[in-house]
C-alpha cells in the first residue's frame, strides 16, 4: 500500500485547473481522511469532473497540488493506479467488447487480481447472458452497472466515482448503496461527485459544494441539515396574488395564487415572520424544515448575493 | 488463446487488432487480390503492348513505376513497381496506418475511453508501445501479403523470373515495410498530440497523397525537381529494386530514419499532454 496510513488519503491543496482562459477549478482545499465516503456537491459545469480527472491522474493541475495515498497522481501514477478505482461521469466502452471482454480487458491492464468480479455482477443484476453480449447493445444503465463492477472488483482502497448512480433503476440502487456501506465499513475511502442530492444525502459524511469552479463550502451532512432554510408558507386573506413583499424579497419567494412560499435562513425566521405579520394581510402561516436540497440552493443563492454585493461595493 | 479472448500479456495489441480485425482482413485479401491482377496482367499483356506500340510513356510515369532511374512502367520490373505504388496499394497502405494510428492515442481521448484504461498502472509509453506494436504488426502484414503474391507471380512465369533479380521481390517488400514505417512514426505523433481521429486520418492522408504527387511534380517538371527529396516516395523505388536487384541502404535509411524521428517525437508528445477533454 502506497503513502502513509495516519496522513488523509486525498489531499487537494489550492487545486487549478484552467483551458486555457477557461477555469475548470480554481483555489479548491479539500482533505478526506481514510474510511470517508466524502461527496462533491455542484451542478454541472461546476468543476467536479475537472477535480476527478486531476485526482485520478488524467489531468495535470494548471497550479496547486494534489496528493492520493500521498502520492501524485501524474508523477506517481503507476504506483498510485493499483490503489485506485475510477468510475468516468461520461462512461465509454468499446462497443465491439462484450461485457466480460472489457472486463477482462480492464482487469488485464490493472495487472492484479479480480476477487470480487463474480460477486460484484450477481449483486448488480449482470447475467452471463448479457455479459456474453456487444456492450454496444447494452442500455445505459447496463453500462452504469459494468462500469462499477469494474471500478470495484479489484478491492481498491480508493474509490472515486463520478455520477454513480446516473442510470440506475432504484432496485440496483440500493445495491449500489449497500456497496458503498460496504467499502466504508472495510476502511476503504470513497470519493463521489453527483448532483443527486437525495444520493449524497444518503451516501455521504462530508461533502464540498462547488460552484463555477469555485468551493463554496465544505460541511458535514448533519451540519447542513442543521444549516438548512425554513420552509415559510403564507396565505393571504385579502385574495390578491403576487405583491411586493419589501425586504422578504431577498428570501426568494415563490407565488402561486394568494399562497407564498419562502426559503429563510434558520436565525431569521423568528423577526421574519413577525414583520410579516406586521405587514401583510396574513389568513394562514407554517413553518418548516426545508430538504438538503433546499440548504444547498441556499448556500448557492447566498454566494450569489455575496458575488452581487462585491461588484456593488467595487 | 481464442480470437475472443483478451491477451494478458498484451491487452492493448489485442485490443487495437481485435476491434479491427475484420477490415484488416479485407484488406489483406484486397492486396492479394490486387497484386495477383497485377501479375496475371504483367505474364499475359506484354508490357510494352499496354501503352501502346513504339509508344514511349511520358518520364513522369516512372512515378507509377515507382522509379527514380531509368524503370519504364513499360517493362516487366516496371509493371510490377506499379503494383507497388499504384493509388490502390497506397489506399490501402494508408487506410491501415490511418485507422490504426488514429487508434493509437487520439481515437481513445476523443471517445473518452481513455479515461478507462489510463487509470490502470499503465504508463503512456507501454500506451504508445503497444499501439504502434499493433499498426507496425498491421502493416508488415499487408506488406507480406503483397510481396509473398508478387513473389509467387514470379517464380511461376518465366518470364517474370528473366526480368526480375533473385531477392529483388523480397528487397521491394522491405522497402515496403520502409516506407509505412515512414509514415507511421509521424502520423502517430499527430495521434498523440491530437484530440480528434479526423486529424491523424487527415495526416495519413496528407502525407500520402501530397508526397506522391510531389513526386510525380518533381519528375515531370524540371523546376521543381529538387522537390523529391522531401516526398517518402523519392526513397520508395521498388521499380527500381525489381529492375536491378541490391537493397538501396541509403533511401531505407531516410525512410527508417523519418519513421524513428516521428515515434520519438509521439513518446514526447505524449508525456507532456492531458489525457481527458
Amino acid at each position: 500500500m502506497p503513502g502513509n496510513a495516519t496522513a488523509p488519503v486525498i489531499e487537494l491543496t489550492a487545486l487549478t485547473k484552467r483551458y486555457g482562459a477557461t477555469v475548470g477549478i480554481e483555489d479548491l482545499d479539500v482533505t478526506v481522511g481514510a474510511g470517508e465516503v466524502f461527496g462533491l456537491l455542484g451542478p454541472n459545469g461546476a468543476g467536479k469532473t475537472t477535480t476527478l480527472r486531476c485526482l485520478v491522474g488524467l489531468l495535470s493541475p494548471s497550479d496547486g497540488r494534489v496528493r492520493v495515498l500521498g502520492l501524485d497522481p501524474v508523477a506517481d501514477h503507476r504506483r498510485l493506479a493499483p490503489a485506485l478505482g475510477y468510475l468516468p461521469g461520461e462512461l465509454r466502452l468499446y462497443p465491439e467488447l462484450t461485457g466480460q471482454q472489457t472486463l477482462d480487458l480492464l482487469a488485464a491492464l490493472q495487472g492484479a487480481p479480480v476477487p470480487r468480479q463474480r460477486e460484484l455482477c450477481e449483486r448488480l443484476k449482470l447475467s452471463p447472458a448479457d455479459l456474453a453480449r456487444p456492450v454496444g447493445e447494452y442500455s445505459r444503465g447496463m453500462k452504469q452497472k459494468l462500469g462499477l463492477v469494474q471500478s470495484l472488483q479489484h478491492r481498491p482502497a480508493v474509490v472515486v466515482l463520478d455520477e454513480p448512480s446516473e442510470g440506475l433503476d432504484p432496485l440496483v440502487q440500493e445495491t449500489f448503496f449497500e456497496l458503498l456501506a460496504e467499502e466504508t465499513a472495510a476502511g476503504r475511502t470513497v470519493l463521489l461527485s453527483s448532483h443527486v442530492l437525495p444520493e449524497v444525502q444518503r451516501t455521504c459524511g462530508r461533502v464540498a459544494i462547488v460552484r463555477r469552479g469555485r468551493l463554496v463550502t465544505v460541511r458535514s451532512v448533519a451540519e447542513l441539515r442543521q444549516a438548512r432554510a425554513r420552509r415559510v408558507r403564507l396565505v393571504f386573506a385579502d385574495g390578491q396574488g403576487a405583491r411586493p413583499l419589501g425586504a422578504a424579497e431577498r428570501w426568494s419567494p415563490r407565488w402561486d395564487g394568494r399562497r407564498v412560499e419562502l426559503l429563510v435562513p434558520p436565525d431569521e425566521v423568528v423577526p421574519a415572520v413577525r414583520s410579516l405579520l406586521a405587514e401583510l394581510p396574513v389568513a394562514d402561516l407554517t413553518v418548516e424544515e426545508a430538504g438538503l436540497d433546499e440548504a444547498f440552493l441556499d448556500l448557492y443563492r447566498s454566494t450569489d448575493r455575496e458575488a452581487v454585493e462585491g461588484e456593488e461595493a467595487r | 488463446m481464442s480470437p475472443g479472448t483478451v491477451s494478458r500479456r498484451l491487452p492493448l495489441v489485442w485490443l487495437a487488432l481485435h476491434r479491427r480485425r475484420r477490415m484488416l482482413l479485407s484488406l489483406l485479401l484486397g492486396m492479394v487480390v490486387f497484386e495477383t491482377l497485377i501479375v496475371v496482367i504483367a505474364t499475359t499483356v506484354p508490357p510494352t503492348e499496354l501503352f501502346g506500340a513504339r509508344r514511349t510513356p511520358p518520364g513522369a510515369f516512372k512515378a507509377f513505376s515507382g522509379s527514380n532511374s531509368d524503370v519504364s512502367i513499360a517493362s516487366y520490373p516496371g509493371l510490377l513497381g506499379a503494383g507497388l505504388t499504384h493509388p490502390f496499394w497506397i489506399a490501402l497502405q494508408l487506410t491501415v496506418i490511418g485507422a490504426l494510428g488514429a487508434a493509437a492515442v487520439a481515437a481513445d481521448v476523443e471517445s473518452g475511453t481513455i479515461e478507462l484504461l489510463m487509470t490502470r498502472p499503465l504508463s503512456r509509453r507501454r500506451l504508445l508501445a503497444e499501439r504502434a506494436g499493433a499498426l507496425i504488426a498491421a502493416s508488415v502484414l499487408l506488406n507480406v501479403a503483397a510481396t509473398l503474391t508478387v513473389a509467387l507471380g514470379v517464380a511461376f512465369s518465366p518470364k517474370l523470373r528473366d526480368a526480375v533479380p533473385e531477392g529483388g521481390v523480397f528487397t521491394a517488400g522491405l522497402l515496403g515495410c520502409a516506407f509505412a514505417f515512414c509514415l507511421t512514426g509521424p502520423v502517430l505523433a499527430v495521434s498523440a498530440l491530437s484530440r480528434r481521429r479526423a486529424h491523424v486520418i487527415g495526416a495519413a492522408v496528407a502525407l500520402g497523397a501530397v508526397g506522391f504527387a510531389l513526386n510525380f511534380v518533381a519528375l515531370a517538371w524540371s523546376p521543381a525537381e529538387p522537390l523529391r527529396y522531401l516526398s517518402p516516395f523519392h526513397y520508395y523505388a521498388p521499380g527500381d529494386v525489381l529492375a536491378h536487384g541490391g537493397v538501396p541502404w541509403a533511401a531505407l535509411g531516410v525512410l527508417l530514419g523519418v519513421g524513428l524521428l516521428g515515434l520519438l517525437a509521439a513518446f514526447r508528445l505524449l508525456e507532456r499532454r492531458d489525457l481527458a477533454i
